[in-house]
């Protein structure tokens, strides 16, 4: 490939962005009360919730800010937006906590404080209407909008305009809280952030809802009965291995490890014998001479030529097809021309190479079985009926919409008894499935 | 559509443009289309057949396919006339061309239809079930998309 080639392929790494949709969810915000109201925050400027209390007074501040708090190293101004917006507040006794929502503008972290932080919602932004003068208790220009979600109506604020630096009212109390008292006083912000530590039930699965929101925000992973099995081991397992004050994933790398489990084995290489054994003696036997396979999602294409040596092994004689796709043009653009070194791929797939210029590379038989595309799945798919359908960890990596969307067309495709294998920690959905594969290999066959 | 079409069509485009237009051309970024969309006013189709059914369609608008028709021609054209038209044909023509000839090196089989231009306003094409392989192209006398929507015969 030549460079100029490559450059153009770097450059269409992305193309899922551009589809369209109509009426879909772009816009989710985090939604709290404040005075038995609904408010609701751009999702993408709240950095974590969290409980809190027995801020650090900070003398001679305006009277909405309520002190400093020392956020795991991090001194954070805190903001009662209820006495910001000259809403009536219940005062609460010194040591009960506070629920906070901890924004990010810019490079700062803020912490707020509202009565209650309810849920995350997903809206479409089209529906997002513009303020009305005569709406609500807040000065309109904080306003980004009003929307209307299953009978309630949100007033999202606009958290730029709220807390930008050139504001005026928070601009003259906001720079000197980043000075000398905050920093003098927090060792005592130090000590006092270990009370909190313990947050209370509800908050408990406010973050499981975080951690569902922000794993879809950074990694597109949707949270559905496809891996709800795996998603609350983790969330089991993740609360033992990261402090209580630090679940939330606040950044990708965070997102990253917290799917750390969740992909198969195999997966990014190819598959190890047992692995290969495992998923096609699950498979069901084909009686025709052809065998059709769609591998949706097949990234490098790795898995494709594992399961098509397995195919081979297994139906020396049949007469093997296999469409794979992926919606990642750098990756899928490599996987026609993949090149091995012999010493690091399993045995069993020696005697499938041949040694070309740069190394080895699949056989002739093998490479004209499969169909490399670059595709997304959610337009139509064109696959003739298929006897098997290989999509590990892919379906996980849709929004809830577009999961039940591609099953929808898993069962057109699949032939009667045709199987589906899916990742290690996915489960299929649907009924009329039965699995059949033990341990790793997630192998669903169909029943109706 | 598969990955070892892709490169033809994008650096035929590319060279093609570049040596008739002897201009600086820009590729955007690839992305794929399934639904219908709207043509700017000037689309020129060439029929794709073999192997494979499909078609490659060049959309630009109408002051975009004068100027390039001008550079091409080496002279002022001010209207959609068929000097016009026969210059965007010969480019679409050049293209895709050049890129099945890189494909048949490839091994594939491919077979081209005469290039066809439509112009109007308010068009819109809809390919139902094939998805569309955008590659657009900046050139000094305007944006000029390559849709190239391919699929295998069942």
């Amino acid at each position: 490939m030549s460079a100029q080639a490559a450059d153009t392929l770097e450059a269409g790494k992305r193309p899922d962005e551009k589809k369209e949709r109509a009426d879909k969810i772009d816009f989710k915000m985090v939604t709290f009360s404040l005075a038995g109201k609904e408010y609701g925050i751009d999702i993408m400027n709240v950095k974590e919730i969290a409980n809190a209390g027995r801020f650090t007074y900070v003398p001679n501040a305006a009277p909405f800010v309520r002190g400093v708090y020392n956020l795991r190293g991090d001194i954070i101004s805190i903001i009662d937006l209820r006495t910001m917006f000259h809403l009536p507040a219940e005062r609460k006794d010194d040591d009960s906590l506070e629920s906070l929502l901890i924004l990010r503008v810019d490079d700062h972290a803020f912490g707020v404080i509202v009565d209650n932080i309810d849920k995350v919602v997903g809206v479409s932004s089209a529906g997002i209407q513009p303020p009305h003068p005569i709406f609500g208790d807040i000065n309109v220009k904080y306003i980004k909008g009003i929307i209307e979600n299953q009978g309630k109506l949100y007033i999202i604020l606009n958290v730029e305009k709220l807390f930008a630096p050139k504001d005026e009212e928070p601009e003259q109390e906001m720079p000197g809280l980043r000075r000398g008292p905050a920093r003098r006083e927090a060792p005592e912000a130090a000590a006092v952030s270990q009370a909190p530590a313990s947050a209370p039930g509800p908050a408990a699965d406010v973050n499981a809802e975080f951690i569902r929101e922000t794993l879809f925000a950074f990694r597109r992973f949707g949270v559905s009965a496809v891996n709800e099995e795996w998603f609350r081991a983790r969330y089991a397992e993740w609360k033992g291995i990261r402090k209580p004050t630090d679940l939330q994933l606040r950044e990708q790398a965070d997102a990253d490890a917290y799917l750390e489990t969740f992909y198969s084995r195999c997966t990014g290489e190819l598959w190890s014998e047992d692995y290969a054994d495992a998923v096609v003696s699950a498979l069901p036997k084909v009686e025709s001479r052809s065998i059709n396979v769609w591998n949706p999602g097949c990234g490098k294409g790795y898995e494709t030529y594992s399961l098509a040596v397995a195919l081979r092994r297994a139906y020396p004689e049949a007469r093997i097809k296999i469409w794979a796709n992926d919606s990642d043009l750098l990756a899928i653009s490599m996987a026609p021309n993949m090149v091995f070194t012999p010493e690091n791929v399993p045995e069993h797939y020696v005697d499938h190479m041949v040694k070309g210029r740069n190394g080895y590379t699949f056989n002739q038989a093998i490479r004209e079985s499969i169909f490399f595309e670059f595709h997304d799945v959610m337009n139509s798919n064109p696959v003739p009926p298929v006897d098997f359908i290989l999509c590990r960890d892919t379906v996980s990596f849709l929004s809830a919409a577009d999961q039940g969307k591609l099953f929808g067309d898993f069962c057109e495709k699949a032939k009667q008894g045709g199987a589906v294998v899916l990742g290690t920690n996915e489960r299929m959905p649907l009924e009329g499935w039965r699995r059949v594969g033990e341990g790793p290999a997630a192998v669903y066959v169909r029943t109706a | 559509m598969r990955v070892e079409y892709i490169n033809p069509f994008v650096e035929s485009a590319f060279n093609v443009m570049k040596e008739v237009l002897q201009a600086d051309v820009k590729r955007g970024e690839l992305y794929l289309k399934s639904t219908s969309m709207p043509v700017m006013g000037v689309a020129a189709i060439v029929g794709l057949a073999g192997d494979v059914e499909g078609r490659v369609l060049f959309d630009m608008d109408k002051p975009t396919a004068l100027k390039i028709a001008s550079a091409m021609n080496g002279e002022d054209i001010t209207s959609m006339d068929d000097l016009a038209k026969a210059t965007i044909t010969e480019l679409a023509n050049m293209i895709t061309a050049q890129a099945v000839t890189k494909l048949h090196e490839l091994g594939f089989r491919f077979d081209l239809t005469p290039p066809a231009i439509f112009t109007g306003d308010n068009m819109e094409v809809s390919n139902q079930d094939v998805e569309a392989l955008i590659v657009p192209m900046e050139t000094p006398q305007g944006k000029v998309e390559i849709n190239v929507a391919i699929r295998e015969r069942a």
